[in-house]
């Protein structure tokens, strides 16, 4: 006997402090935030309260990007390009979509960051990544 | 910390479907083969340890209800789900209760049944603000990252195409596998559907339904129950960052693995991997990833993966044989992956691995991989 059904499972996921803040510039200001650890030296985006590195809770925030370097990408039939992108002023990467076809991308391609018109505290206010050149 | 041993190994013939059993059946199966083969009775058992990924299912608790399947009522039982780790992790798990003298025999046991969910649901539950928004699931895990290993290591796709060709080959000796195919070819893996390029349809691991087992025990009860125990000799996991951009968590960084591996290799006294190992069973969740672990657990030089499963080096007979069973590749229920690896290394030991067997293996090497995130390592051999 096999029996057969489905589960609809809604949620409401709290973004906490560094989420929201970085969800609102997004939002008000179109802009992209990292957070700085002064102990490790290092920027990571998006804006979180805990270091990655050394777990340290002063973490303030600063504007990066909207330019960003490719870092790794795949092409997935009918769905388009997905991308590990590296905004400028930030050490690691985050998940985004590329406006535009995979041809002749390498890591280390320069890209920028496209704000959606309407926009509403969603990492979606980000359209994607135009793709600008080679880069260095 | 007192030695521990692995005595004794089950698994079920895993499928794509087992309609034909529960999942307390299904975990049921590969328990008892593993008392079997370990030569004892489930009163001899002091806990029990389940693996399952049960959002795969949509199943809360688990260990509840596949408990009985696993001889554990009236007994400590506990649930570990770390992704692709639960296995490896539970098994380590294991290794710590019997090791610390909190147990004499503990059965490990780790199980998925990915036909009664939605594997790809599950896998898209991840964090709702970043990844999961935008693409998540097994695309994000497995596909994005390789543009970059490829680009920095040259890596070509025929030589991940050879991964696969040799996971489907050494499954075709192996009676517990998925898919099996002696007659696999370069050109049908180059062939087949592209999923996430570069990632085709014979370079991702299957979504199977199965269990595995082993059953751990301290080593005065190891002696005593078996002639040749698969002896622990180290064992690691480690932690990650959450999120896919993270620096660390690539095909090329994958620190976790490094780590595992690194502080493994000290406490056994590992320092030339492809010498010091008869076998390795690697958690490979796609061809790409193989490679990758030759370069990240020592057995080559960075840029060198490539050649490695070229030379056959890896291969049944080669230098190293990395997966005789097939390896994820072959057979892929979740939770009881990291057991199978666990389980398939300690049968080399034991010298019970049939048509897969690495003759005269004394030394081998295990590894579990969690969505880029968690590593775990351990090393198994023959002396105490």
């Amino acid at each position: 006997m096999i029996r057969e059904g489905s589960i609809n499972i809604p949620f409401l996921y709290a973004a906490g402090k560094a989420g929201s803040e970085f969800l609102v510039a997004l939002r008000d200001r179109q802009q992209l935030l990292g957070s700085h650890c002064p102990a490790c030296a290092r920027t990571v985006a998006p804006a979180r309260a805990f270091c990655p590195g050394c777990g340290g809770e002063e973490m303030p925030s600063v504007d990066i990007g909207p330019g960003a370097a490719l870092v790794s990408w795949t092409d997935v039939p009918g769905r388009g390009v997905f991308a590990l992108v590296r905004p400028d002023g930030a050490d690691n990467a985050m998940l985004h979509k590329l406006l535009g076809p995979a041809e002749g991308l390498r890591p280390g391609s320069r890209l920028r960051a496209v704000f959606a018109d309407e926009r509403q505290g969603h990492i979606t206010d980000i359209e994607g990544f135009e793709i600008l050149g080679e880069g260095s | 910390m007192r030695p521990v041993a692995i005595i004794g190994t089950g698994q079920t013939d895993h499928a794509r479907r087992r309609d034909d059993v529960s999942q307390p059946e299904l975990v049921r199966e590969a328990a008892s083969r593993a008392l079997t083969d370990a030569g004892l009775r489930p009163a001899d058992l002091d806990a029990v340890v389940i693996a399952n990924m049960e959002l795969f299912e949509g199943r809360a608790m688990p260990e509840l209800w596949v408990g009985e399947g696993a001889f554990a009522n009236g007994k400590p039982c506990m649930k570990v789900a770390t992704g692709g780790t639960s296995g490896t992790s539970s098994c380590i798990a294991g290794f710590h209760q019997a090791a610390s003298g909190l147990f004499d025999v503990v059965l490990v046991v780790g199980f998925e049944k990915h036909s009664e969910g939605h594997t790809q649901t599950g896998m898209a539950l991840t964090d709702p603000f970043w990844d999961r928004a935008v693409a998540s699931g097994a695309l994000g895990n497995f596909a994005l990252s390789i543009s970059q290993y490829m680009a920095e290591r040259g890596v070509t796709e025929e030589q991940a195409a050879r991964v696969a060709v040799k996971s489907r080959r050494n499954a075709a000796r192996n009676p517990h596998a998925h898919l099996k195919d002696a007659d696999a070819t370069v050109d049908d893996v180059l062939n087949s559907k592209l999923l996430a390029h570069p990632v085709r349809l014979m370079d991702m691991c299957p979504q199977s339904d199965g269990a595995a087992a082993i059953v751990v025990a301290s080593a005065d009860r190891a002696r005593e129950l078996c002639p040749r125990p698969a002896w622990v000799k180290a064992a690691a996991t480690r932690h990650e960052q959450p999120y896919i951009g993270d620096i660390e968590r690539r095909l090329l960084t994958m620190r976790t693995l490094k780590d595992a591996s690194r502080s493994v290799y000290a406490a056994a006294g590992i320092t030339e991997p492809l010498q010091q190992f008869d076998v390795a069973e690697i958690y490979e969740p796609v061809t790409y990833a193989e490679l990758a672990w030759y370069e990240i657990l020592g057995f080559c030089p960075e840029g060198e993966a490539g050649r490695l499963i070229e030379d056959g080096v890896t291969e049944m007979g080669g230098e190293l044989p990395v997966n005789p069973s097939g390896g994820v590749l072959s057979a892929n229920p979740v939770g009881a992956t990291g057991v199978i690896r666990m389980a398939e290394a300690a049968s080399q030991i034991l010298g019970r691995a049939g048509a897969h067997q690495v003759e005269g293996a004394e030394t081998a090497l295990v590894t579990g991989y969690g969505v880029y995130a968690w590593a775990d390592a351990a090393i198994l051999g023959s002396a105490a």
